[in-house]
This record gives C-alpha cells, structure tokens and sequence, in this order.
C-alpha cells in the first residue's frame, strides 16, 4: 500500500497558546516549588504537547521521552563533564599563580579543546536521542552511530571552516549537517542527506561582503556630510558613529539571518528517507517575523512585569531611603513578591517562544514523495538509555 | 472489511512492527483483552501492562511496557466495563498525579524552604570544622601577590603588624598587607589574610580610625565568616544551577548580600572589643564612618572609590555602636605614633617597584 503525500499539507501543527499556557504555568510552578528540578518534567511535557499537535500525512507525532532520562543525562554530564573541569580550572589558576604559564596555557587548551569535541558530540546525540523518542504510526528513528567520530569531525570542519577567513563556514555546515543525517534513520530506512555548499555560496559570499559595503560605504557618505558641518561638528561624528553602530548590530544579525536562511532550505531540501523527499520553505523575512513575534513577547512580558513593580513602587513608601539601609528590612515578603513580579512573566517568555519556533518549524516543512507503510518496519537502532544532557548542558537546540 | 455485527469494541492498532495501521476488535475478558482483525489475533494481552500515553486527538491511546511502538487506539465514548480496566494518562508526572498539583506543590514547597534554609545555614555548622591549613592554602591560590601590588614601603609593613598586634588579642594568626588599589575598602580573605586598600589609608585622619576598620575583618576572621561565605555561595550556586540562568545568579547575589549583615555587625562587636582591649579610642573610627556617610551622600552610591560602602553597608547605627563604646574618662593611646602612621599611611608611595594603575579584577 503506497501514500501518496499532497504537497504542502504533509506537516500540519494544530495548537493553540490556550491550550499550552495552563502547560507553561503548571509547569513554572512545579519548578519553581521544586527548586527546578521539575525542569526536566517541564521540557518533556512540553515536547508532548508540541509533538501530540502535529501531524504528518495522516497521523500525529508522538513523543516518549521522560523526565526522568532527561534528569538522568544532566547527573551524568555533571559528574563526567562538568565536575572535572571544575576541578581542572582550579589546577590551571594554581599553574598561573606558580608561574608556569606555559603549562597552564597548554592545559586551558586541552580543556578548551575537549569541550569543543563534547560540543561536537552533543550536537549529534541530542539528534539522535529525539528520533529515537519520536515515533509516528508507531515507528521511531534513532541511530546506531554513538557520536564519537562526528565530534572529530565537527572540530576539524570547524576549525577548517573559520581558519580561511570564514570562507568555508558554507562548506562546514552542509558536511556536518550530511554527516549528521546521514547517521540517522527512521524505521528500517536510514536518512540521506547531500547538502551541497554551492548551491549557497553565493547568498555567503553576499552576506560575508554586505556589512563591510555597507560600512566604507556609510564611511565615505559621511565625509562630505562631516566636512559640511565643519571639523569640529559633534553632530557628524554622532551620526557616523550611529551609521557604522546600527549597521554592525542591526544589518549583521540580519545578513547572519539571510543566509541561515538560505542554509537551512538548501539543508533541509538535501534530506531524503526512502522515496520521501523534505523541504523548508522559510525565507528571510519569515524568519525575521519570527523574531519580532518573539521580541513582541519580551515587550509584553516586559510590561506585564513593570504594572505591578510600579504599583509597588507607589504604595510602599521608597521617598525617604537612607544610604546603607535596606528597603526591606521590614519586609521581606515584599522582597520576594518584587521578585516574583520580575520574574514570572520573564520566565513564561521561554515556553511561548519554544511554542512559536515549533510551530514556525512545522508550517515550513513539507514533504513529498511516498510512504509505503508496510514496508516502513520498526528502527532496530540501540535506544540511548539517557537524554540529551550533553547539549542541555551547552544549551543549545537540535537543528 | 469492518462488520459492525461482529463481537468486540472497534479500536485502531500499530503493532509496532510495521507502520500500517490496523483497525481490529477488542474483545475483552476479566483479566486482559484480545485483538481481533482478518490478518489474525493478538493477545490475550493482560489489562496491567498497559501504560496510557498521550490521546490522540479525541482518541484514547495506550502503549505496552515491553512492545514500544505497539499503541491502541480508541476513538469515542469507552464502554464503562472496559474503561474500568484502562489506566489514566499521564499529566504532570506520575508522582505528582498520585497526590495532585495542590498537594503536590505544597510539600514541595515545604521541601524547598528545608532546602534552602539548610544550605543557607550549613555553612554556619560546617565553617568550624574546615581545617585551617586548607583554609590557608585556599588564600594563598586566591591572593597569590595580588598582581604585584602588595606594598612595601620603608617602615610601613612594620607599622601595621603593631597595629595588628595590638588589636588581635585573641592572638589569630593573620596576614594583613595594604594594596596599591585604589577603592576606600578592606577585605578579608581565606587563611587570616587581610588586605587594606591603599585609598583607605588616604581617606583615613589617623591610626585610630584604621585600628577601627581592621578591627572590623579581624572580626571575620576571627567568626569564620569568609569560609561561611565561600561554603554559602558554593551551596547556592549548585542549588540555583537548578533554575538556571541569569535569574539564578542575580538571586544568589541577593541572598549572599542579605546574609552578610548579620555578619557584620557581629564582626563589628569584636571591632569594639578589640579596641577597647588596646585601649585605642573607638570615637576615631565612629567619626570616619560618619564622613564616609557624608561623603556618599555627595557622590551617591555609584562611586566606585566608596566601595567600603557597598560591601559593608553605612548606618547611622553602626557609627553609634563605636561612639556609644567610647569610656569617658578613659585615657585612650593612640593607635600608632606619628612617624608609624606616617610611614603606614605612604606605604604604596614609598614602595618603587609596587605596580601601579587601574585595577579592575577585584571588587
């Protein structure tokens, strides 16, 4: 029996922010409450929920991952990582203050270079473990690949990547995001990738060149301007120096954004499992329409914060403090509620931007192709027994 | 192919071998149930092993503990003889649905307070019985020579080791040294090291208002408080790497500020006690708090050169505890004699090789 998949219809998310926010205030609750240890819970309902609401062909995703494996991956990078260094750190400020720089330096690299093939590794595994916790009609994807030599892998293209002046950052990522997938497998088909760096050199070089165009070009505009208003114009030297500030912090993250953009559909584009074909649609200014959502939730929950803080501020009497005393000597429970005014709503920003990005992600994606059920049959890769500590610990996403 | 007539509840089912969608029969019996469709049968399968997952839509869906990917599906009203058996979904957690949210939250609310409250004062309990020698070793990592601007100036060192002498009857094994920095401040570190910032001495009218001040750290060393401080953010920073983040850290800045105070007012007893001991007027000190006030009020609380201020917060109270100590009548020495205070006061000016400059690592 072979489904043919409509195009543009194959992914569906089908949530609503009603139905997540009593997830989202349950959820900062019980971590709260719990001195967030409950944050593992939290991130595995989430992804529940986000799971359970798309679709794809005919049915839903589902997601079996627990709290508990998520927990247990965090304990096991605390005590294999990040415990060690600790202790490293103190070794190498002892080499300092003994006067051997030279073996200090050299120990702070090794250390710098083993998180950096962690980081390599991670990015893997955190793949890894959601496919084998993803499952669709009762199927799930997963690895046999640990993540070992794709660390290797990752550090060198990295280096490689930035070393030519940035050059071969386009190269880098396609081969990294290949090999990934390329590891990857969803029932008894493994994923193809063959993203192809060419195919968005042009956007890179483009992007690379823009803000230095833009910068000497603004320099030089500025010229006659500066000299109309004569050498000793205050003026010309603020405007030059705003030109020249608004372009390296607005046009760089933009013309980053272009090409990740364009990265990301040539990437996605690239991937193949079976006779299914992927892709991603999301051009710049969608994505740019993601971020000034998200920005737009930062200023709502901004605000929401500031009423009550204000309020506060009005009725308690702050007119006659004294230096050295403390506002709240009398109060404590004034202290904590200024606080938990401050940070409730900052703390619900990160699940409704989590719940966007999902759902931006979803509404990009499409496939074609088809899927033959029966002959999709169950992954026979090993289940990782933990979750994706590792990259919680860097704190970085999957994709 | 679906025959309404037929026995069972209609369910759809993966068997978590192949991606096809089945859509057999339930037929249920006491202790377990069998699915039924025309490529065969699977079960009987005991109504214990399943787990519930997360619904499907409208749809009910249960998995198997030891067949991943094996679901059933039931769509609609769930006849109440076969409901009875299935086991509810999952919400929160399963520890938090056996007792539910409220109560749930409220003894981890309890567990929270017994948490924080014992983190906060273990330290207290613990201070105590940190060897000193490890102590020791901890100061030197952290002080080492300061970069270098430890000062040396000719009779100086020699001026404050009297004073010191004098104000530490307990006879505390300390380290104290003045350093080319440029902040009205003084601080204690691990192992009895403390360490006088030199705008301190510039700002101060005479020995007797420095005896005040040194007073005051010997007073924390002499209660542990540095070790307890260390012990404490140590405590914090595993217990607030739980929440994560900027908020956590701004939390444990707070709570390490808050619990400093009680702190210092102890160390400033001993301050008094220690002064009175030597016989060195209190009312030096009590009048170069005062300007200090003053002074802050002028500059406001952002200057960084009154950074005695920030770590060691002023009041109008604090000045008193020194001024109400003073013993009328009392023949009072002075801390230093003129040349020591001299010599004490240009120990930086007089050293060549100290290093110079703004210095931005320490606060």
């Amino acid at each position: 029996m072979g489904d043919d998949i409509d195009e543009g219809t194959a992914f569906e998310f089908s949530g609503s922010w009603k139905e997540f926010l009593p997830i989202a205030l349950t959820n900062l609750l019980l971590t709260i409450v719990t001195l967030g240890l409950y944050r593992f819970w939290a991130t595995t309902r989430e992804r529940r929920y986000f799971w359970s609401r798309t679709r794809f062909i005919d049915d839903r995703l589902e997601w079996t991952g627990t709290g508990l494996e998520l927990l247990i991956g965090f304990v096991v990078v605390l005590a294999l990582v990040f415990v060690p260094l600790f202790v490293m750190q103190f070794v190498v400020q002892g080499l300092i203050l003994r006067g051997h720089a030279a073996a200090a330096f050299a120990l702070g690299g090794l250390i710098y270079g083993a998180l950096f093939y962690l980081f390599g590794i991670a990015k893997f595994r955190v793949l890894r473990y959601r496919l084998s916790r993803t499952y669709w009609h009762g199927i799930r994807g997963g690895s046999d690949d640990q993540g070992f030599a794709y660390g290797w892998s990752y550090m060198w293209k990295t280096v490689i990547g930035f070393l030519a002046l940035g050059l071969l950052i386009p190269w880098s990522m396609t081969k990294l995001w290949n090999e990934r997938w390329n590891a990857m497998s969803f029932g008894d088909h493994r994923f193809e990738s063959n993203a192809f760096w060419g195919s968005i050199f042009l956007r890179f070089i483009i992007c690379y060149a823009a803000p230095w165009v833009l910068m000497i070009g603004l320099g030089i505009a500025m010229i006659p301007i500066a000299m109309a208003m004569g050498n000793a114009s205050g003026a010309g030297v603020m405007i030059l120096i705003f030109g020249v500030f608004g372009a390296i912090y607005i046009a760089l993250p933009l013309f980053a954004l272009a090409f990740y953009a364009a990265f990301l559909r040539e990437a996605v584009g690239a991937v193949k499992l079976s006779e299914i074909g992927f892709a991603f649609t999301a051009r710049t200014k969608h994505w740019l329409l993601l971020f000034l959502g998200n920005l737009g939730i930062w200023l709502i929950a901004a605000i929401i914060a500031i009423v009550p803080l204000a309020a506060f501020g009005v009725f308690s009497g702050f007119a006659d403090l004294q230096p050295g005393r403390d506002p709240f000597a009398g109060n404590r429970a004034a202290f904590f509620g200024m606080i938990a005014a401050i940070a409730l709503p900052i703390a619900l920003v990160g699940p409704f931007i989590r719940y966007r990005t999902w759902r931006f992600g979803v509404n990009y994606l499409e496939a074609t192709g088809e899927v033959d059920l029966d002959r999709l049959t169950q992954s026979s890769t090993r289940q990782p027994g933990q979750g994706e500590g590792l990259l919680d610990a860097f704190d970085v996403g999957a994709l | 192919m679906e025959d309404a007539s037929a026995p069972g509840l209609p369910v759809w089912h993966y068997d978590g071998r192949t991606a096809r969608k089945r859509t057999p029969r339930l037929i249920a019996s006491a202790d377990g149930f069998t699915l039924v469709d025309e490529l065969g049968e699977d079960g009987p399968i005991a109504w214990a092993s399943l787990i519930a997952r997360e619904a499907s839509g409208a749809d009910a869906v249960y998995g198997l503990k030891d067949r991943p990917g094996w679901r059933l599906g039931i769509t609609g009203a769930i006849p109440p003889d076969i409901l009875a058996h299935l086991p509810r979904a999952e919400r929160y957690g399963r520890m938090v649905d056996r007792f539910g949210l409220g109560r749930s939250t409220t003894v981890f609310l309890v567990l929270a307070a017994i948490t924080v409250f014992v983190v906060l004062s273990a330290p207290r309990w613990i201070a105590p019985y940190v060897p000193s020698s490890w102590e020791r070793r901890l100061g030197d990592a952290i002080v080492g020579d300061f970069g270098g601007r430890l000062c040396n100036g000719a009779g100086g060192q020699a001026a404050l080791d009297k004073l010191t002498r004098r104000i530490n009857p307990k006879g505390l094994p300390l380290q104290v040294r003045v350093a080319n920095v440029d902040m009205v401040n003084a601080v204690a570190l691990p192992g009895g090291k403390i360490i006088i910032f030199q705008e301190l001495l510039q700002e101060a009218e005479s020995a007797d208002e420095v005896a005040g001040v040194l007073g005051h750290e010997i007073g924390h060393v002499q209660h542990r408080d540095v070790v307890q401080a260390l012990l404490r953010q140590a405590g914090l920073s595993v217990l607030l790497g739980g929440v994560s983040g900027d908020a956590g850290g701004a939390f444990n800045a707070l709570l390490a500020a808050t619990y400093s105070r009680e702190a210092e007012s102890n160390a400033d007893a001993a301050a008094v006690a220690g002064l009175a001991a030597a016989g060195i007027s209190p009312m030096g000190t009590a009048g170069f708090f005062q300007r200090l006030a003053k002074m802050e009020q002028k500059l406001g609380r952002a200057s960084m050169a009154l950074s005695y201020v920030a770590s060691h917060p002023l009041s109008h109270a604090r000045e008193k505890v020194f001024a109400g100590s003073a013993v009328k009548g009392r023949a009072y020495t002075p801390a230093l004699t003129r040349d020591e205070w001299d010599a004490l006061v240009n120990i930086c000016h007089n050293d060549k090789d100290v290093k110079r400059g703004p210095f931005f690592g320490f606060d």
